[in-house]
């Protein structure tokens, strides 16, 4: 090969769609050096595109070793330096300074945000030797044939150097925050016990973890009250309806019997009807958190796997970039060729028909903006490979939601009927859509219900069948999940939308929380309590989204890079000093909750033989064998004990067993699927099984 | 001092900072349930540790409170 133009991006499928792209036959040819792929292609001269493998360089300290805090002076440095998973980066690294060293021209096509931008300058200046200087950029929001070939052909002449600021402050604040709290909290534990854990806390981890222990404590203290509510259950025209009472809720149990005692046995006469008709607008288009948000509503997906398909759908070009905050689409997208193209696939067809059909095309948009992508929308490719179906919903959901967008709005009905019951008054309400509009276009994702009443006049007599009086609790707040959190988070301003579905892992790889709808742990209350204790500045959520504002100014130029960091140390310093100072008391209280922690692990549920002691995953001291037992035992109450299978793993599962309603636990032996497995011998789902085998036997 | 629930720090008199959410939850709400049952003190406490709404610590607490027969000073006049 001669000189050739030398082109990084972000991934190896990024790549492979590059150079195939840019190719003139349409085919770039792939080819590896030690393992790493890149590929060749042809458009007039020589074109090597060449993949990353995400972050190659990280933030690192200067002085090694891992055993000491505060550290504030960093380098940034290759990942395997680091890093023990990282070994495969040295290779990496060296295939691309290779690859740059028989280039005369430099592209940058890693994504175009602030992930993306710093991962393309680490590479351009460390690896490729002092580029960043000459590379040019490609911008792109689809990995479509026809927007690389237009990217490549206008290429911005430099690489933006206020997102490469604003991407390297980020991670070198959180590095900063990250290290120092996460080697304080750790330090102390293992200078206390002489047990490792790891521990850890962050910038955004601390106050996320904040939000969840707010609402766990509410939950955890909440004493409900009483209310009542009155309802009559009315017939018209043969069909049976409920009506509300006026008052909502009754809080004394007298005044509802009253109500109750004066109603019962009497007729009602319609004494009003309102109808209210009103317009549902088209939703907006996806930005990352919407999508994460409706596929966690809908599917049940986590953010972060609905993270992974739709980047998955992005390499594959179905989708244009889903790290994005936009909730707009510009007219240069090409609407109608989108649409031309979605019509091909048959259950689209008579939408994209209906909306090609119109003059005009305007979608209707949110208020969010992104100086780098638009929203999510398809690129109306047809995937070439076969979807598995997580990824066909939310590439159907991405498909529908733009459609819908474009669509009319629809138009709906409510109709409220106030009846008099004895000087009592009764709601029947009635809801109807008159005009679907954009809701045919989004009617697998709708969640709506009708209620049709039939018709109704004033001074009507309406047919009281019975008058019902029900005693209700007040409830305590919802445990966030995973999409309710993820909104918080986007609420308050704190984490990227690249960053928020991570966090959220971390706190539960670091088991300071648990289950899909959150329950803090006793290691989460003690994490956070210290921190709330000793440095309440990390967990305030007003730092952060200040810190947090100020780093979004340094991508606009509206900020110095080096004064956020000067402020950023200046704010930790003083902790890190608190925390030194307290370090074996903060030690022995985080020692104590990980103890805690590792107990509650083995805990499976409430012991059906006593009720009143914990069955626990326990092992003998005299066999070394493993079995599960009540805590009573040792109080000399209970000698309930099951045995357990020796081999794998074993632990406790959430839901009980349906036959016999005992907890259970799950067993996973490598190399075999995991199965629960109900330790009761008398349980009757084991009876009807071994039933059944004898049967077959005989 | 140490919690009488959970033997942690006890933040303010005889709970921790935990506890003493919940015990304030209790105080707080039972003027509601007197006026919406008409029931004493006692009665009171037995009905939320009943109840499957009651968080955890407030069943606690209130269990506690019921064991050490302690009075509910806010509402005695």
């Amino acid at each position: 090969m001669g000189k050739y133009t030398l082109i990084v991006t972000e991934k190896p499928d990024a790549a492979h769609r590059i150079a195939s792209a840019l190719d003139e036959k349409g085919k770039g040819k792939k080819r590896e050096d030690n393992g790493v792929p890149y590929y060749v292609a042809r458009r007039g001269k020589e074109i090597v595109v060449v993949p990353s493998l995400g972050h190659l360089y990280t933030v690192a300290e200067e002085r090694k070793g891992r055993n000491y805090y505060p550290v504030f002076n960093f380098r940034w440095v290759p990942r395997y330096a680091v890093e023990r998973k990282a070994k495969q980066i040295r290779t990496w690294i060296e295939t691309i300074s290779k690859l740059a060293g028989d280039a005369d021209m430099f592209i940058d096509a890693c994504d175009y945000d602030i992930e993306g931008s710093v991962i393309g300058y680490c590479i351009l200046k460390y690896a490729c030797g002092d580029k960043e200087g000459v590379s040019k950029r490609m911008k792109f929001s689809t990995l479509t044939k026809e927007e690389l070939e237009k990217s490549y052909a206008e290429l911005l002449p430099h690489l933006d150097f206020a997102l490469i600021e604003a991407g390297s402050i980020r991670h070198e604040v959180d590095w900063l925050y990250g290290v120092n709290l996460s080697r304080a909290l750790t330090i102390s534990a293992r200078n206390w016990s002489g047990k490792y854990a790891t521990l850890s806390t962050g910038r955004v981890q601390g106050p996320t973890l904040k939000f969840i222990v707010t609402r766990e404590k509410d939950i955890r203290s909440f004493v409900p009250t009483p209310y009542w509510e009155v309802k009559a259950e009315v017939e018209i025209d043969e069909l049976v309806f409920e009506a509300e009472y006026e008052k909502e809720n009754i809080e004394k149990k007298t005044e509802a019997a009253a109500i109750l005692n004066a109603c019962k046995g009497k007729n009602g006469q319609v004494v009003k009807i309102d109808i209210r008709k009103f317009q549902q607008k088209p939703p907006i288009p996806f930005d990352l958190g919407t999508l994460q948000s409706e596929a966690y509503g809908l599917f049940g997906y986590t953010p972060r796997r609905t993270l992974t398909i739709a980047q998955h759908l992005y390499l594959e070009a179905l989708i244009s970039y889903p790290r994005t905050s936009s909730q707009k689409l510009p007219v240069e997208i090409g609407y109608r060729t989108i649409l031309k193209k979605l019509g091909k696939v048959p259950k689209y067809k008579k939408f994209t028909k209906e909306l090609l059909a119109k003059p005009e095309l305007k979608p209707r948009e949110g208020k969010k903006k992104d100086p780098a992508h638009p929203a999510i929308y398809p690129t109306g490719k047809l995937p070439e490979s076969n979807l598995d179906a997580a990824e066909r919903k939310i590439l159907d959901l991405t498909v529908r939601r733009f459609l819908a967008v474009f669509g009319e709005p629809a138009t709906k009905q409510s109709m409220k009927v106030k009846i008099n019951v004895d000087k009592h008054h009764f709601y029947l309400r009635g809801r109807q859509t008159l005009k679907k509009g954009w809701l045919r276009f989004y009617k697998p994702y709708v969640r709506s219900e009708e209620v049709l009443l039939p018709l109704i006049e004033e001074k009507q007599t309406i047919e009281v069948r019975r008058v019902i009086l029900e005693n209700k609790f007040t409830k305590a707040p919802p445990r966030y999940n995973p999409g309710s959190l993820l909104k918080k988070m986007e609420e308050t301003g704190i984490g990227t939308k690249a960053t928020r579905a991570n966090i959220m892992q971390t706190l539960y790889d670091r088991k300071y929380v648990r289950d899909e709808r959150i329950v803090v742990t006793d290691l989460g209350f003690e994490i956070l309590g210290v921190l709330e204790r000793y440095c309440p500045a990390v967990v305030s959520l007003k730092m952060t989204s200040e810190l947090e504002e100020r780093m979004d100014k340094v991508q606009t130029k509206r900020e110095k890079r080096d004064n956020v960091l000067v402020d950023a140390v200046k704010i930790l310093k003083p902790v890190m000093e608190e925390l030194k100072e307290k370090e074996k008391t903060i030690g022995e209280q985080l020692s104590n909750a990980i103890k805690r922690a590792k107990l509650e692990e083995r805990i499976v549920g409430a012991c059906p033989v006593c009720g009143t002691g914990k069955l626990m995953i326990l092992h003998s001291r005299k066999t070394g064998k493993r079995f599960i037992g009540c805590t009573n035992y040792f109080k000399g109450k209970c000698k309930t004990s099951f045995p357990l299978p020796q081999k794998g793993s074993v632990r406790p599962f959430e839901r009980n067993c349906r036959g016999c309603g005992w907890p259970t636990v799950q067993v996973h032996i490598k190399g075999k699927r995991a199965w629960r497995l109900c330790f009761n011998p008398e349980c009757p789902l084991k009876k009807e099984r071994r039933k059944r085998i004898e049967m077959r036997n005989m | 001092m140490k919690c009488v629930i959970c033997n942690r720090e006890a933040d303010k008199e005889d709970y921790c900072e935990l506890h003493a959410k919940a015990y304030e939850s209790i105080v707080e709400k039972h003027d509601v349930w007197k006026r919406a049952l008409e029931i004493s003190w006692k009665e009171y406490l037995s009905e939320i540790i009943k109840n499957s709404l009651t968080g955890e610590w407030a069943k606690e607490v209130a269990e506690y409170l019921i064991k050490s027969g302690e009075e509910q000073s806010v509402t005695k006049s």
